[in-house]
């Protein structure tokens, strides 16, 4: 068989030998990453970049309130079924029981390996109108927040439901996508998955006229947890 | 390509009063929001060097960082597969396709597919494709190609796009931006959700971590990459950055150079396909990394262009552009990128015009993000075909003569005395304030679509006499 990756590199280094690459250096020397532990401030900067594409911050004063408005949320968006986050993955405790004294039932979201088994749950999935999630991070400086996936942790639930409610305690907030690189070393070797979210789903295919609500959700509620 | 010739598209292009509504509407917006979005970050100057360093840097070392990904990868349960040309590329992909037996594709937005033609060859084997981004999806129901790298539909109108899907998809009749995409979600839905392979492109791979980067804002790359079982990522040879670091740097540029966002809406991180307790996301994950001439640029003096991070912004700063959108260009890669490009994998011969196609003004060397000299490649690409005997007829016949006059002052003083005379002659006849409306031929093309400016009254050199006088 042909050794198209061999044929391929090697093309390379040849070409390399007579490319002009105007301003390359032999490395891109280590830069400082920004720390910034002022919760705060960085709850303020992330509201405003989030509420400028659309989002709607909350900021309730203590826990009991946060889990009052989650669950007056999804009552009032007529959902008695979501897709979310395991229990210990939402940064809310007593949130589990009170989904379950108002007769909010959780979907079962793992997705079978086989074809038959998988088309038919992802069916079912499409259906449910909330996704209740946690986030791993926040990142102040473009309003976005990081979801990393896990057995507990489905990608779905902030993606196929038409309204996505995001629990982020301020203690996750980092002043930008390097500072919490910089801080998880290991992101990417933990899962398959990491997604930033900057907003609801939105288009500007047709005439650059900005529409929201395409593939995604179409409505974001971040709660800022104390 | 077709048969129809550059000096042809561009005719039909100028001639098509629509077009000129779409373009003014989308290219100007575009800028003006490019730059506001770089005035929200801090030390922008800085960040574009070091997005130029980074992208410089990882191009010069590119064979390492390739191995270096393909190894982390596959550490982590990925598939690897390098194709040498877009026909081979086509043939890995098909034979996926077979492996898992798929019958339906969706697929999210990928240049490196659209080199391939990979719709079509699908066609063939009689699997259904869907393509998923709004913008794509309109001209995959045109039967038409994307022009502009960003936003593919950006020469239609919202009344043409509302009468297309409505004929094709079947959905409600309405040239509300609102409702069409309303329906749009409802009927691709029941595709990403039924799909056996999700097929997108790659923004940026990792090389320190073996991960593809994928940014997009409607979802849609999202869904393709977790809904099917199957995930095939399509990326060129250069789209890469050796760590997450330099990945954080050159997403601080690319939205903000696109579309004029901080950040786009979804910025997927994909390091191998779903891992055994993860509650979803494709079984396998195939990675198909492909050169298709790119290796060749490589070892030239275009080499400059492969730092390309594929924002746009020079197509929207272009003023040739803004005239004649992207289809005239002829290629999958259009604007100032195309120009170079397009010559440069596909070598001059029948490209020759596309470096023509430029003022040189150096706009879209000011927007670039990692500040590529494009107009240096244009030039360079100019001499070229000069050489190969390929350069438009008006600069074979008219240097010379240029030279000939140019060299002798005398005769050029007095050439310019003429014209000037000739002009205003015709000016005065014509009666448009001094502007030329009609130029004789062989000039008679330059007014064909736009005026030519009045000459003023005296020439430079004769004012410059005047003033050391």
């Amino acid at each position: 068989m042909r050794d198209s990756r061999k044929i391929v590199l090697d093309q390379i280094r040849n070409s390399l030998k007579s490319g002009v690459l105007p301003t390359a250096r032999a490395s891109v020397p280590p830069r400082e990453v920004a720390v910034n532990t002022d919760y705060a401030a960085m709850s303020q900067t992330f509201q405003r970049d989030m509420e400028a594409v659309g989002a709607k911050i909350h900021r309730p004063v203590n826990s009991f309130a946060a889990v009052d408005l989650v669950v007056d949320l999804i009552q009032e968006l007529g959902g008695n079924e979501i897709l979310a986050w395991d229990d210990a993955e939402l940064p809310l405790t007593g949130l589990p029981y009170a989904l379950h004294k108002a007769g909010i039932r959780r979907v079962d979201q793992h997705v079978p390996a086989d074809d038959a088994g998988r088309k038919q749950k992802l069916a079912a999935l499409g259906e449910v109108r909330v996704g209740l999630t946690g986030a791993s991070a926040g990142l102040a400086d473009t309003g976005s927040l990081a979801m990393i996936s896990s057995a507990a942790r489905p990608r779905l639930a902030s993606l196929l439901p038409l309204t996505h409610i995001a629990l982020l305690p301020i203690n996750r907030l980092y002043p930008t996508m390097a500072s919490f690189f910089a801080a998880h070393p290991v992101l990417t070797q933990d899962a398959s998955n990491l997604v930033f979210i900057s907003g609801p789903s939105r288009t500007a295919d047709i005439e650059m006229t900005l529409t929201v609500g395409v593939h995604g959700p179409k409505y974001i509620h971040v709660v800022l947890c104390p | 390509m077709t048969n129809v010739t550059f000096y042809e598209r561009v005719e039909d292009a100028l001639n098509n009063e629509q077009l000129h509504v779409a373009l003014n509407r989308t290219t100007a917006r575009l800028g003006g929001l490019r730059t506001t979005a770089f005035a929200s970050l801090p030390e922008a100057e800085a960040v574009r060097d070091r997005a130029r360093m980074i992208r410089a840097h990882t191009i010069s070392k590119l064979a390492d960082y390739l191995e270096q990904f393909a190894a982390n990868l596959e550490q982590c349960g990925g598939y690897v597969h390098f194709a040498a040309d877009a026909a081979e590329a086509n043939q890995i992909v098909l034979a996926l396709a077979k492996q898992y037996q798929v019958k339906t594709v969706v697929k999210g937005k990928s240049m490196v597919s659209e080199e391939m033609h990979l719709n079509h060859e699908f066609e063939h084997l009689g699997i259904t494709v869907w393509e998923s981004d709004l913008g794509e999806r309109i001209v995959q129901e045109a039967g038409e190609m994307p022009s502009h790298i960003i936003a593919p539909a950006i020469h239609y109108t919202r009344e043409q796009v509302g009468d297309l899907l409505h004929k094709k998809l079947n959905i409600p009749l309405s040239h509300d931006p609102a409702v069409i995409v309303g329906h749009v979600r409802e009927k691709l839905r029941q595709e990403f959700l039924v799909a056996d392979m999700g097929i997108t492109g790659v923004n940026f791979a990792v090389a320190e971590t073996g991960t593809i980067a994928l940014v997009e804002n409607e979802g849609n790359g999202r869904l393709t990459s977790t809904a099917p079982r199957v995930h095939v990522a399509l990326m060129g040879i250069e789209r890469i950055v050796p760590t997450l670091d330099d990945l954080s740097v050159v997403l601080q540029v690319l939205a903000r150079s696109a579309t004029g966002q901080k950040l786009s809406v979804y910025t997927n991180l994909l390091t191998g396909p779903r891992r055994s307790p993860e509650a979803d996301g494709p079984e396998a994950l195939h990675v198909v990394i492909v050169d298709n001439g790119r290796s060749k640029v490589l070892g030239t003096e275009l080499a400059e262009i492969l730092y390309c991070i594929r924002c746009g912004a020079c197509l929207n700063a272009c003023p040739v552009y803004q005239q004649i959108g992207g289809h005239a260009y002829g290629s999958v890669y259009p604007g100032p990128v195309g120009a170079v490009l397009t010559p440069g994998l596909k070598g001059i011969e029948p490209w020759a015009d596309l470096p023509h196609a430029s003022s040189l003004c150096g706009a879209c060397k000011e927007v670039c993000p990692v500040r590529i000299d494009i107009p240096r490649m244009l030039l360079k690409l100019r001499e070229e075909g000069h050489e190969k005997g390929l350069a438009p007829a008006w600069v074979k016949m008219g240097l010379p003569v240029y030279r000939f006059v140019a060299t002798k002052p005398a005769l050029f003083k007095w050439a310019i005395k003429l014209s000037g005379m000739g002009a205003r002659l015709l000016a005065s006849a014509q009666g448009k304030g001094g502007w030329l409306t009609k130029l004789p031929p062989p000039l008679s093309g330059w007014t064909q679509h736009r005026d030519f400016p009045p000459f003023a009254a005296k020439s430079f050199s004769q004012q410059f006499k005047e003033m050391s006088e």
